[in-house]
C-alpha cells in the first residue's frame, strides 16, 4: 500500500490530537467553585467522573477516527498491483541507446547484448517492449510475450547520428506507465553520457511503479578529440575573401598535436597542424576556398586517433556562385542615398551583391528577373508600366525596399506597395530637433545587428497609413519607420526616411551598414535556405504558394522521397550525417550539409549518484514493505472513497453519541427556575 | 401603567432592592410597600389601628393628642393604637462565610441584611423595641434592643457592617445570647443553618424554654436548593474551604434529596421544639418573611 499524498498522514495525526487535548486535558480540567458547605457531598460522586469519563472516551474516539479517516482519505492511499499482490503482472521494457555516441568502440554490440541479456527477466505472462533511443524514443517492438520477437527488435537496432535525450526516455516511459497501468522493469543499455542528461532534473521524473536498470556500457572516461564546429560561407563570390574557420575539441584528452585538413569536394585543398591543449579546444582557420563554380561538398578533417571516428570531420556546403545583382533606382541628380548603400553593401564581407544604380526614369526597360531585389531610394511617382511590373514581379516572389524622401510628400501612395501616404513630417530645430526610434522587432531577420538604430536622430520622416503591415521600427512619435508587406511570394520592405544623410543621420552610424546587409540578404531570400544544419533538423520545402513537386536526393542519388511525399510533404527532416541535394517547391535546388549535433562527442558519463536519483524517481512514496518498491504498480486501487464512506459513518455516529451528552446538559441547563451556571460568591 | 400589585412586588424583588445602596431606604421601600399592598387584605390587622383615648397627663407626648376631640370637648386625650406594646424584638444575623454565597445579584447575606433591616424598620414603625445581634463562630456586634429615637440608625448601621466571614457556630454564640437576654420577647434568626438540625435546635430551644417567641429564617439560595452544573466540577466550601470533584449527576440527584432532607428534618425538629420555621429563597420578593413576621407578631398582641 501506498499513499499518493503521504503529507496528509503526518496532518492527520497532528489533528487527531485535538480532541484528545480536548477529552483528557481541558475537558477535564475542572474549574474550582466555591460553594456553600460541603456538608452534603461526599468521596462518592469521583466514581460517577470516572464513569462519565468511559463515556466520553466512546465520543472521543469516534471524534479522532474520524479525522484520521478524513486525513487518509486526503492521503489517496492505494493498494499497489506488484507481482506478489497481483498475479505478477508487469511489463519489461528493454531500452538501447542507439545515439552518436553509441558508435564509440563496441559500445552499441554491447548495449545490444545486455538488452538481449535482460529478456531472461520476462516471466510468464509477462510482456516486454524494446525501445530505441536517440533524440526521440522508437518503439521498435509492441508490448508482447513473444521473447524471439524482442530479441531480433534489439538486434535491428542501428546507430544513428542523433544525440541521446533521457528526458525523453523518461517522458515515455511516463506515458507506457499510464497508459498499461501497470507495474515498469526498466532496462536502459546506454553509454551513460553526462550530456544526455536535461538541464532541469525534474524531466527526468520517472512514473510511481517504474523501476530502472541502467546498464552502462560506458568503460570510464574516454578521450576523445572532434571538429566541434565549422564556419564556412554558404556562398563564395570571391575564392580570395571566403575563409573558413574550425574549432578543434578535446574531451578528456591530453595535450596533443593535431593535423586539420580542409577536403573540398573529396580534395585535400589545405591543411593545418594544431595544439589542442589538455581537454580544451583549438582554432584553425583556411584563408581562401578555391573552388569552381556551383554546389560543393566541404568537410573538415583531423587525425584523431581515437575510438569515435564520426565526429572527426564535419561537414559543410557551400555554392560557388557570382554576387546578386541589385537594381537600384534613384531620382536622377541625387546621387547621395546610391553612394552610402553602395558602400555599406560593399563594406560588408562576402555579402555577394552587385548594385546597378539607374535613374528612376530610366528603368522603364529593366529586365527585373535578373535582380535578387530592387531598392527604390527618395521615392517619386514611378512610370505606371514599370510599377506594374514590379508589382507582378513580387507577387511572383521578388522583393522590393521602397525609401520615402522630401520629395516622396507628394505621393499619394507608396510606389508598389501601396499604402496611402498622409504627409510629410519634420523636426524643426527650434522644437523638438528630432526624433528617435522608440520601438524595434530586433528578432525580425532584417534587423538583425542594428541595435534598435540606436543614437540614430531622425529629421524627416513620411507619414504613411501601414494598417496590415508589419511594423518592424516605429519613432518616436509613433509613426511607422520601417513596415513589411508581404505581397504574394513575394515582401516588400518601406522605409519612411531617406538613405543620403539628409532626413537623417543614419549612414553615419554603425547601425546603418547591418540594416544594409542584412535587408538585402532578407530580401535576397538568403534566410530561407539553410544550407549547413544538424541532423534532425525540420528543411523547409517552401510549399506554400507553390503547387511544384519537392525532391531531397541523398549522395548516393537515392531519392529520398516517396512520390506522395514530394508532392505533399512541406518540410523534410535530416535524418542523418552527411550531403543532401534540395529540391523545392519553389524550383530552387540547394545542398544541404548535415552534421552531428556535437554534444556527443563529450563522452564524459554521468556521474553514478545523479543515476542513482534518478532511478529513485520511479519509486512509490511510501511503500508497503521491503521489496516492494522495485514492482509496485502504476495500475494502483486507490481506495479514498471507501475511507470518506467510513468517515460519514463515524461522523453519525459521533453525532449520535454527542446529541445525547448534549440532550442530557441540555436538560440540566433548563431546569423550571433556575439559571444554570454558579456566580463568582465572593461578595 | 404598571398594576399597583406588580408596582409593589416590583420594589420588594431583592434583585431591585439589591440596586439600593442605603439599607435604610431598603427598609423603608420594603416595608412601606409591603404594608400599603396589605389594605386589601382582611387577614392581618395593620399594627397601627385605633384602640381606645386616654386622658393627657401631664409628661405625655403631644404628637399623640387627638386636636380635633380637644376642639369639641376642649379636654385633651390622647389616641392609643394596637401597635403600642413594647414587644421586644431580637434579631440574630448569621454572618457566616456561607452567607456569602450567591447565584444571582443577591447573595444570602445581601438578603439576610434586607430581611433584618425590614423586620427592624418595621418593628420600630411598631414602636417595639428591636436589637441586633450579628454571629459568627461569635458573636460579632451586638445592639441592645430599644424604641428610642435613632436607635433603628443604629440598627441599620450594625446590619451594613456585617460582612460573611470565618464559619458558623451556633453554640458559643447563643449560650453567651441568653446572658443578653433579661425580657422574654420575639428573637428571629437569620441563617442558611449549615449545621445538623439537631444541633441547631438544641442551642436555639433554651431560649424558647425562657418564653421567647423564636422564628428561624433559614435563608438559601436556589441554587443551594437545585443546584446545576454542565460537568464534573471542583467545588469549594465557601467556610473550611475543604475541596471535593463533584460531577453533574451527584449535584442533580444525591445532593437535592440530601438537602431536601435536611429542611424536612430541620422544618420538623424546630416544630417539635416550638419554634417557628421559615425557609426562604433569596430570589423570592421579602413580603413572605414580613407576612410570617405579622402573624407571629398578631399572636403576641
Amino acid at each position: 500500500m501506498g499513499f499518493l499524498a503521504p503529507w496528509f498522514i503526518g496532518a492527520g495525526v497532528l489533528a487527531a490530537g485535538l480532541p484528545i487535548w480536548l477529552h483528557l486535558l481541558r475537558k477535564y480540567r475542572t474549574t474550582p467553585l466555591p460553594f456553600s458547605s460541603l456538608m452534603f457531598f461526599d468521596k462518592r460522586p469521583q466514581s460517577s467522573v470516572k464513569h462519565r469519563r468511559l463515556r466520553y472516551l466512546l465520543l472521543m474516539s469516534l471524534r479522532i477516527a474520524l479525522l484520521l479517516l478524513l486525513a487518509f482519505a486526503f492521503a489517496r492511499p492505494f493498494l499497489s498491483r506488484a507481482s506478489g499482490t497481483f498475479g505478477g503482472r508487469r511489463l519489461l521494457v528493454i531500452a538501447v541507446d542507439r545515439s552518436f555516441s553509441m558508435r564509440t568502440r563496441d559500445r552499441l554490440a554491447r548495449a545490444k547484448e545486455q538488452a538481449i541479456g535482460a529478456l531472461s527477466r520476462l516471466g510468464a505472462g509477462e510482456r516486454g517492449e524494446v525501445l530505441a533511443l536517440d533524440s526521440q524514443v522508437e518503439v521498435l517492438a509492441q508490448p508482447t510475450d513473444d521473447a524471439s520477437q524482442l530479441r531480433a527488435a534489439i538486434q535491428s537496432i542501428a546507430p544513428t547520428d542523433r544525440r541521446s535525450s533521457y528526458a525523453e526516455l523518461a517522458r515515455n516511459l511516463r506515458a507506457i506507465a499510464e497508459a498499461t497501468r501497470m507495474p515498469l522493469e526498466v532496462h536502459f543499455a546506454t553509454d551513460a553520457q553526462k550530456t544526455s542528461m536535461p538541464p532541469a532534473f525534474g524531466d527526468l521524473q520517472l512514473g510511481p511503479a517504474t523501476e530502472l536498470v541502467i546498464d552502462s556500457v560506458a568503460s570510464g572516461t574516454e578521450p576523445n578529440w572532434g571538429v566541434e564546429s565549422v564556419s564556412a560561407p554558404a556562398h563564395i563570390y570571391d575564392p580570395k575573401r571566403s575563409r573558413v574557420q574550425a574549432t578543434i575539441a578535446g574531451y578528456g584528452t591530453n595535450a596533443a598535436h593535431r593535423t586539420v585538413s580542409l577536403v573540398v569536394d573529396g580534395r585535400v585543398v589545405g591543411t593545418r597542424d594544431v595544439d589542442v591543449p589538455v581537454n580544451g579546444r583549438a582554432a584553425v582557420e583556411f584563408p581562401s576556398l578555391e573552388s569552381p563554380y556551383g554546389f560543393h561538398r566541404g568537410e573538415v578533417r583531423i587525425d584523431s586517433a581515437d575510438h569515435l571516428k564520426q565526429d572527426d570531420s564535419f561537414p559543410f556546403s557551400i555554392e560557388r556562385t557570382d554576387p546578386r545583382r541589385v537594381l537600384f533606382l534613384y531620382p536622377s541628380g541625387s546621387t547621395r542615398a546610391p553612394f552610402y548603400y553602395r558602400t555599406a553593401l560593399e563594406s560588408a564581407e562576402n555579402a555577394g551583391f552587385a548594385l546597378d544604380v539607374v535613374p528612376a526614369e530610366d528603368a522603364s526597360g529593366a529586365v527585373l528577373s535578373k535582380f535578387a531585389f530592387v531598392v527604390i531610394a527618395d521615392a517619386r511617382p514611378l512610370n505606371a508600366d514599370l510599377e506594374q511590373r514590379l508589382r507582378a514581379w513580387v507577387n511572383a516572389g521578388g522583393a522590393v525596399l521602397v525609401t520615402l524622401g522630401p520629395e516622396s510628400a507628394a505621393l499619394a501612395h507608396v510606389p508598389v506597395s501601396g499604402e496611402p501616404v498622409q504627409g510629410t513630417r519634420y523636426s524643426p530645430p527650434e522644437g523638438e530637433r528630432f526624433r528617435t526610434v522608440d520601438d524595434a522587432d530586433q528578432q525580425h531577420p532584417a534587423l538583425k545587428d542594428t541595435n534598435r538604430f540606436a543614437g540614430v536622430e531622425f529629421y524627416q520622416s513620411v507619414r504613411i497609413d501601414a494598417t496590415g503591415d508589419h511594423v518592424l521600427a516605429r519613432l518616436s512619435d509613433g509613426s511607422p519607420l520601417i513596415a513589411e508587406k508581404q505581397m504574394g511570394a513575394g515582401r516588400v520592405i518601406v522605409f519612411t526616411s531617406g538613405l543620403d544623410n539628409v532626413a537623417n543621420d543614419l549612414p553615419l552610424h554603425a547601425s546603418f551598414v547591418p540594416f544594409v546587409v542584412e535587408t538585402a540578404r532578407y530580401l535576397a531570400g538568403d534566410q530561407q535556405r539553410v544550407t549547413n544544419v544538424a541532423v534532425g533538423a525540420a528543411l523547409d520545402l517552401h510549399r506554400g504558394a507553390h503547387g511544384g513537386a519537392a525532391d531531397v536526393i541523398d549522395v548516393t542519388g537515392h531519392h529520398l522521397l516517396t512520390l506522395a511525399e514530394a508532392t505533399t510533404a512541406r518540410v523534410y527532416t535530416i535524418p542523418a550525417e552527411g550531403f543532401y541535394e534540395i529540391h523545392d517547391a519553389a524550383g530552387k535546388v540547394w545542398l544541404v550539409a548535415a552534421h552531428a549535433d556535437r554534444a556527443e562527442s563529450d563522452l564524459t558519463p554521468a556521474s553514478p549518484d545523479t543515476l542513482a536519483l534518478w532511478r529513485e524517481t520511479g519509486r512509490a512514496p511510501v511503500s508497503a514493505g521491503p521489496g516492494a518498491q522495485s514492482v509496485e504498480s502504476s495500475g494502483k486501487l486507490e481506495f479514498w472513497r471507501w475511507l470518506l464512506l467510513l468517515a460519514v459513518i463515524a461522523l453519525l455516529a459521533e453525532s449520535l453519541v454527542a446529541s445525547r451528552y448534549l440532550a442530557t446538559e441540555k436538560e440540566l441547563q433548563h431546569e423550571p427556575d433556575r439559571a444554570a451556571q454558579f456566580i463568582s460568591a465572593g461578595r | 401603567m404598571i398594576p399597583r400589585a406588580e408596582y409593589r412586588n416590583r420594589f420588594l424583588d431583592p434583585a431591585v432592592l439589591a440596586g439600593i445602596s442605603h439599607l435604610d431606604l431598603v427598609a423603608k421601600t420594603v416595608v412601606d410597600g409591603f404594608i400599603s399592598g396589605l389594605h386589601r387584605s382582611p387577614d392581618f390587622g395593620f399594627s397601627q389601628e385605633f384602640a381606645e383615648y386616654r386622658a393627657y397627663t401631664p409628661g405625655d407626648d403631644l404628637r399623640h393628642i387627638d386636636w380635633n376631640v380637644y376642639a369639641r370637648t376642649e379636654r385633651a386625650y390622647l389616641k392609643r393604637y394596637r401597635g403600642d406594646t413594647n414587644t421586644q424584638i431580637t434579631i440574630l444575623l448569621d454572618a457566616s462565610a456561607s452567607m456569602g454565597f450567591a447565584s444571582h445579584a443577591v447573595s444570602k447575606m445581601d438578603y439576610a441584611r434586607y430581611l433584618a433591616g425590614s423586620l427592624a424598620y418595621m418593628a420600630h414603625q411598631q414602636r417595639d423595641a428591636a436589637g441586633l445581634i450579628v454571629f459568627q463562630e461569635d458573636i460579632l456586634q451586638y445592639v441592645p434592643p430599644s424604641g428610642r429615637q435613632g436607635h433603628l440608625a443604629r440598627m441599620f448601621h450594625a446590619i451594613g457592617q456585617s460582612a460573611p466571614a470565618l464559619r458558623t457556630d451556633f453554640r458559643k454564640p447563643f449560650l453567651h445570647f441568653q446572658q443578653f437576654l433579661h425580657r422574654r420577647g420575639l428573637v428571629i434568626v437569620i441563617s442558611d443553618f449549615y449545621e445538623k438540625p439537631g444541633a441547631i435546635v438544641s442551642a436555639i430551644n433554651p431560649l424558647r424554654a425562657r418564653g421567647n417567641e423564636v422564628v428561624l429564617f433559614h435563608v438559601l439560595d436556589p441554587v443551594e436548593l437545585k443546584p446545576t452544573l454542565n460537568g464534573p466540577a471542583m467545588l469549594i466550601d465557601m467556610e473550611t474551604e475543604d475541596a471535593l470533584e463533584v460531577s453533574a449527576e451527584f449535584a442533580r440527584d444525591e445532593y437535592r434529596s440530601r438537602i431536601g432532607a435536611h429542611v424536612d428534618m430541620l422544618r420538623s425538629e424546630a416544630k417539635g421544639a416550638g419554634l417557628d420555621y421559615f425557609l426562604i429563597e433569596t430570589d423570592r420578593p421579602l413580603d413572605a418573611a414580613l407576612r410570617e413576621y405579622l402573624t407571629i407578631r398578631q399572636g403576641r398582641m
